[in-house]
């Protein structure tokens, strides 16, 4: 009888989740599959006929008569893959030693930098970068300062180049990276680095032998969240790249927009999840593996 | 015009837009209490003067909402998806054909009503609708180039303006693929319309040519050429109201060589549930001083002919918002491309990716 009662309990609370999940995750997602295999209405919108070309384009192959192979698309792919890969490395760099620091401050301390971290999230997204246009602009305050330390002596382009792309992503995604990492470092045991330090490693070897692989599952946490909003944004390659840093995000955009090709968006997308879904995957089964054993 | 509204103000936009949409559709749930007293405006983001709605409250006590979108696409997604409770909306020419076409609109009859003698002949621009029973033409305005005259200098034709990379200054163009594949077909004489192959083969390469000097394809620029930082961008005559305010300092030029032009109309939808009000509200601007109280806040041309007489003589002789026929007859406007758009799409792509 108990356990029926447990059985019944399980279901009442599972229920409104699963049923969530069911109506505004699969469904959305069902139809961008469904989508993506049909043909594009002229005027956006699908026909209801299966249309093959849609993943091929991604990979050069000519759409009918009005293309010709080139692997383009492509290109924009791999693109976006390096562009998020080096965002994570970027914020990563920054984020490690600030989460160490963070760790080391008393519990007052540590909880108003949490705060100050995660204050940016009040402000609207596109304001804060077009804050970013206005730093990185030729007369802006970066270049004016430089100047006037005299560091350099004609002001530096970076705004509408892939360095500020770069810049503007780093600076949106940094609290993504930072709270799983000074997660997994607040958990550190200090007790291990000393005794590793009494067994005659020098600080170095502590870090690489004993620190890192011990806050291994917030780096990994934090690659993954970096990497998966990084690979798909748009806005920022719009607004400090000037739309000449040309992104996937950039490219479903258009298609669903002005190109009214809602079927190649939805490949697109699809292909997008694909290799997000790679990411979590080898995530769980290297990470969240080791994670569960320990 | 309704293309200069930043993108930042645009993010702003949307979260009112989104309490608006909120109002909006709470006013429509009481809006049949009465039914008479109100009209949905569905409009680009700063793309009519407020003192042109309230103006028509004040004259006939209907109540206005108003909702806005940032692109002909947006709109049309989201009234193809079924938004219902818009009255009226502003898409431009050929997007109005293109609604016309999916049966989006409403014969409002709007050359039998009142005031329509008004509107210039020549402002009756749509291919499926000649006579413009559907639609009342809004306003219209030139798509140039708007620049910093102390990096710049004058301006006079598109080499000038491709000339000034080579000085070291920086030049941007739209984020948009007809109007800049558009100046590529104009330079090379073509139509901004053509569907063949070839021509846009040669407007592809053309751009890549300059894709160099091409500092950025954006809208958002106003701030950076008023500082110099860019000297000259491909932008809309809605500049001009940045050049009246310094005109020592910034110009807007309509090239030589020709332009692309924009145009909306107003029109009803199909599903609008106030029929009655977006007459009323089509022959309330018609009235020449409303179309000119609209103008002297937007800035560009006003498709309202006794209008422009009763405009300021800094707009009424001023070559970019009222230009002259010779100019007008150099300037092209977009229609419908159908199929052809894919064509106009992977160039676009390819002069973006291009390295």
């Amino acid at each position: 009888m108990a356990s029926k009662r447990d059985t019944r309990r399980l279901i009442a609370l599972l229920t409104p989740g699963t049923l969530f999940l069911g109506i505004f995750f699969l469904g959305p997602l069902a139809v961008m599959v469904i989508f993506s295999f049909l043909t594009p209405g002229l005027y956006g919108g699908v026909e209801w006929n299966f249309y093959h070309w849609n993943y091929g384009r991604i990979l050069g192959w000519a759409d009918g008569d009005w293309e010709e192979f080139d692997p383009v698309y492509a290109q924009i792919f791999f693109r976006s893959v390096r562009l998020a890969f080096t965002n994570v490395l970027i914020t990563l760099l920054i984020c490690y030693p600030a989460a160490l620091w963070v760790s080391g401050l008393s519990v007052r301390w540590r909880t108003f930098v949490v705060f100050i971290i995660t204050l940016p999230f009040f402000v609207s997204l596109v304001v804060r970068l077009f804050c970013w246009v206005l730093i990185l602009r030729p007369s802006g305050f970066l270049n004016t300062t430089l100047l006037g330390l005299g560091v350099i002596s004609e002001p530096i382009d970076i705004i509408f180049t892939e360095t500020a792309v770069l810049i503007g992503m780093a600076y949106i995604l940094l609290p993504f990276m930072f709270l799983p990492l000074y997660a997994s470092i607040e958990k550190l045991d200090y007790s291990l680095l000393e005794a590793s330090s009494d067994l005659g490693a020098n600080p170095f070897q502590t870090f690489l032998r004993v620190t890192l692989p011990s806050t291994l599952p917030g780096i990994a946490a934090g690659a993954v969240l970096v990497f998966i909003p990084s690979l798909g944004n748009f806005i920022v390659p719009d607004l400090l790249g000037g739309a000449k840093v040309l992104m996937i995000g950039n490219l479903v955009e258009q298609q669903f927009l002005s190109a009214r090709n809602w079927p190649f968006g939805s490949a697109l997308s699809v292909m997008i999840m694909l290799v997000m879904f790679l990411a979590i995957v080898i995530y769980l089964r290297r990470i969240g593996r080791s994670e569960i054993v320990r | 015009m309704q293309k200069i509204i930043h993108k930042f103000v645009a993010g702003c936009l949307m979260t009112a837009k989104m309490t608006l949409a909120f109002t909006g559709a709470m006013l429509i749930a009481t809006q049949y209490a009465h039914a008479e007293g109100q009209l949905n405006v569905y409009n680009w983001g700063d793309y009519i003067n407020p003192d042109v709605l309230t103006r028509f409250t004040e004259d006939t006590g209907i109540e206005v909402t108003l909702d806005t979108y940032g692109t002909n696409e947006e709109m049309l997604a989201k009234i193809q998806s079924g938004a219902t409770g818009y009255d009226i909306v502003f898409p431009s020419v050929h997007m109005r054909d293109i609604m016309q076409k999916l049966d989006l609109l409403h014969d409002a009859k709007v050359n039998t009503l009142k005031g329509f003698e008004n509107i210039d002949p020549a402002n009756k621009r749509s291919k499926v609708d000649p006579e413009s029973s559907f639609c009342m033409p809004y306003a219209w305005g030139a798509v140039g180039v708007f620049y910093n005259k102390a990096e710049a200098g004058e301006l006079k034709t598109w080499d000038d303006f491709f000339a000034l990379p080579d000085k070291g200054k920086k030049i941007t163009m739209l984020d948009d693929l007809r109007e800049t594949i558009g100046v590529a077909l104009i330079k090379n004489g073509h139509s901004v319309n053509t569907g063949d192959g070839d021509a846009l083969k040669q407007a592809e390469a053309w751009l890549l040519e300059r894709k160099d000097k091409i500092s950025a394809f954006t809208y958002d620029i106003v701030s950076l050429v008023q500082a110099g930082d860019i000297a000259a961008a491909h932008w809309y005559v809605g500049a001009t109201l940045y050049t009246l305010e310094e005109p020592d300092k910034l110009g807007f030029v309509i090239p030589e060589e020709g332009a692309t032009m924009y145009q909306e109309d107003v029109c009803v939808l199909k599903d609008a549930p106030n029929k009655d009000s977006a007459i009323r509200f089509m022959e309330f601007y018609m009235q020449p001083e409303i179309a000119a109280l609209n103008t002297l806040q937007q800035v560009n041309g006003t498709a309202n002919v006794p209008a422009r007489d009763l405009l300021p003589p800094e707009l009424k002789a001023n070559p970019n918002t009222n230009p002259p026929p010779e100019v007008i007859a150099k300037l092209q406007i977009f229609e419908d491309l159908g199929e052809d758009l894919r064509k106009y799409n992977r160039v676009w792509t390819k002069v973006r990716t291009a390295q």
